[in-house]
């Protein structure tokens, strides 16, 4: 009992007292709010249920089925979907609990009773709790509505299915760090299922009806996903208790080297091989390597504006548009411009290379992968000459306005950003410059665009924002000379930022 | 006129005048004057929170002094970038490029200051005895290798580009045996065939002595005491130390 305490205690610690709860209580606040928006928007999703079933279009059922209101046969067809996609999408969010129990090992606590512990814990992570807020009035419908036997037998199936569902993903994700073939069998499992599904072989809107309509009728079926929820913890427990001493496997992951222009930028002088050290930083490290393929994926946002005649007289928002296309890895890389080199903030500030050439350097990157996303966007000149030229301009202006704009903002009062970290909800380098950011960014492009097309038309206030972005770019060296000043009035404050972590 | 710039170029005293770095009410740092001539290897002792870290950070130029001044030859280390073409230095892991193997790491460093490959290489085929195989060639990034492999690499960059000034911070702390005698050996050639000059930071009282030809020692940030190293340098220190 007395270790199970300390264990509870340590973890408790261990949360309450992270740096990172400290020291940005505005942050911590919003994702509070943002929580409880949420779970509000869930409750009365859950609360309105019944009707938005009803008003799914679906044929009407081929096989009887006896004592279930028609509301609830609606919902036993779609549940099966409900639980795939709750598994896909804690695939992608949940992350394994992080408890360290590194400095519990050595201490005379049974293993097991720690793989109890991280287990139990897992039963309170959000992507549990939502269900309860989205069911939970659709059950209590239920309850009073019908036998409660059959009431009972059927919301407690499914709220254990969902837990069946915690406890493998947790299994999973933790085998897969020791072997990725799990990785393969998941990924032949999904085929499986879509084929299934695609050709109609198996009609899983009938099986799903037909296996929660039987948990309703007979209650003792609920034994089933008891079982299931059993097996599963099992063998997560199996897994913690023989691995515990291999915990260190998520933190301690060596990571993989991969190459990238080896040499190539290094020969255009000091800018040239600053800028392949960031091409190293981003292709190496979870995060970074994100925002550059988020960058790619939203080569084709523009697919959304130009395919529509929604915003014909609405011009600005292909501006908008275009601005993302171009403009993506810009602000969203550059947001926290020297938050990425935060862990060697003080290798950056001790060697000879002077602020100039670390801005110069920094530009150079986002103009070439600026670049880059402007000769990809070329096909869109299928849509007309008009949008190419609008890509064009905006992209002039994302290369000479908004890069200064966007590296000024991410000097300002950087957070140091983990790179060992991986992406999701990781709101590590986040502050107020990233929300203020995105009001120049993409205020003033449509501003200029305003003015020039009141005076004098369309066409010209599409000229007038690529003009301005040349004029921004006469002044590179200007620019570049402000923020190596600014650097250097602020460096020592930056660093010991960094330093504190 | 010429000689006399390239003697002038060669001057590489430190001195670290009027140096104060206070935190609340304790001084990290408080220093009247402390002049470290060229080409001499200087020791720096103390307890924890004596104010090496800080004394170094200030040289490096790495926080902002409340008050004072740290030039290398001649010129403030503040506001100038001169410095950091002729000193190496490596206080901690903030100097490393953690997702770099070290190769990479080297061959930045190297080629920013214009170090051709072959001069490299010819340089890390002399720290190999210091390397012990462990460091070259490996697939292992800077921040999977252990600590004491990293103090190696950011050693070995540090001396890469054959600085004229060397600040390094517990450079043998997490070193094994065989590296810490090896590395004695390399720092005191470099003092005596290469006159660079060396700041230098120890918990090891027997390593500074044996290296340095001064040791100072700091307690609260001030200078307790200033030695010349000799035979009785040693056994002076340890008195000090089991008095504290």
């Amino acid at each position: 009992m007395n270790s199970l305490w300390l264990i509870i205690r340590n973890d408790w610690r261990e949360s309450v007292r992270s740096p990172i709860w400290h020291r940005r209580a505005v942050i911590n606040a919003l994702m509070v709010l943002m929580f409880v928006y949420l779970a509000a928007n869930f409750l009365a999703l859950g609360m309105v249920m019944d009707n938005i079933l009803m008003a799914i279009p679906m044929d009407e059922v081929t096989y009887k089925s006896h004592g279930i209101s028609w509301v609830l046969q609606r919902l036993n067809r779609l549940l099966l979907y409900y639980i795939m996609l709750d598994f896909t999408v804690r695939y992608f969010m949940q992350k394994l609990p992080a408890l360290s129990i590194r400095p519990l090992l050595h201490l005379p606590i049974k293993r097991s009773q720690l793989a109890n512990f991280m287990l139990v814990k897992s039963i309170w992570n959000p992507f549990n709790l939502f269900h309860f807020l989205l069911f939970i009035p659709f059950t209590i419908e239920v309850f009073s509505n019908l036998p409660f036997a059959s009431a009972l037998g059927w919301s407690a199936s499914f709220f254990l299915l969902i837990y069946t569902n915690n406890f493998l993903l947790l299994l999973v994700k933790r085998t897969s760090e020791i072997n990725s073939g799990i990785y393969i069998g998941l990924l032949v499992v999904v085929f499986a299922i879509f084929i299934l599904g695609w050709f109609d072989i198996v009609d899983f809107m009938a099986l799903s009806g037909r296996l929660f309509d039987i948990l309703f009728q007979h209650p003792w079926t609920a034994a089933i996903p008891l079982i299931f929820i059993s097996i599963t913890y099992y063998s997560n427990f199996r897994f913690l208790r023989a691995n515990m001493y291999l915990q260190r496997l998520s933190k301690f992951r060596e990571s993989k080297v991969t190459y990238v222009g080896n040499g190539i930028l290094s020969r255009f002088g000091m800018v040239g091989k600053l800028t392949e050290l960031e091409f190293k930083l981003i292709w190496r490290n979870k995060r970074p390597k994100s925002v550059l393929l988020i960058t790619i994926l939203f080569l084709g946002y523009g697919l959304l504006a130009f395919t529509t005649n929604d915003f014909v007289d609405m011009k600005w928002i292909y501006l908008l548009f275009s601005l993302i296309i171009t403009g993506m890895f810009i602000m969203n890389y550059g947001q926290y411009l020297l938050g990425w080199e935060g862990s060697h903030f003080d290798h950056v500030l001790t060697r000879n290379v002077s602020f100039e050439e670390y801005y110069m350097s920094k530009f150079t990157l986002f103009t070439l992968v600026s670049l880059a996303a402007m000769i990809c966007s070329i096909p869109y000149v299928y849509f007309g000459y008009e949008v190419l030229l609008t890509i064009f301009c905006v992209f002039l202006f994302n290369i000479g306005i908004n890069t200064f704009v966007v590296m000024f903002f991410g000097s300002f009062n950087p957070k140091k950003i983990d790179l060992t970290k991986g992406t999701v909800m990781n709101m590590q380098g986040v502050g107020a410059a990233q929300f203020i950011l995105v009001i120049p960014v993409m205020g003033l492009p449509v501003l200029f665009y305003m003015l020039g097309s009141f005076l004098w038309g369309d066409q010209v206030g599409i000229l007038l924002v690529g003009a301005i972005g040349v004029l921004g770019l006469a002044g590179t060296r200007f620019w570049i000379s402000l923020l190596a000043k600014w650097l250097h009035n602020q460096r020592y404050e930056i660093a010991e930022d960094f330093r504190k972590g | 006129m010429k000689l006399l710039r390239i003697l002038e170029k060669d001057d590489m005293e430190i001195s670290i005048s009027n140096l104060k770095k206070i935190y609340g009410d304790y001084a990290a740092a408080d220093l009247a004057l402390l002049t470290i001539p060229s080409g001499e290897s200087f020791g720096l002792v103390g307890n924890n929170g004596a104010g090496k870290t800080t004394l170094f950070r200030c040289v490096l130029d790495l926080i902002e002094p409340d008050e004072g001044l740290v030039t290398i030859g001649d010129t403030s280390t503040s506001g100038n970038d001169s410095w950091k073409h002729f000193t190496g230095s490596f206080l901690d892991e903030g100097f490393l490029i953690g997702h770099l193997l070290p190769e990479e790491y080297f061959n930045f460093i190297a080629s920013i200051h214009g170090i051709t490959k072959t001069d490299l290489q010819a340089k890390l085929d002399e720290f190999e005895h210091l390397f012990n195989g462990e460091i070259l060639g490996g697939k292992k990034l800077i921040r999977d290798l252990s600590k004491g492999n990293q103090k190696k690499v950011g050693i070995a960059a540090s001396l890469v580009f054959d600085p004229k000034v060397l600040v390094l911070d517990e450079p043998f702390a997490n070193l094994d045996p065989s590296t810490q005698i090896r590395l004695k050996e390399l720092l005191r050639n470099l003092k005596d065939d290469h006159g660079v000059t060396m700041l230098i930071s120890s918990h090891d009282l027997s390593h500074v002595t044996e290296v340095c030809e001064r040791v100072v020692l700091l307690e609260k940030g001030k200078i307790i005491n200033d030695i010349r190293t000799s035979d009785g340098t040693l056994e002076e220190l340890e008195n000090y130390f089991a008095s504290v």
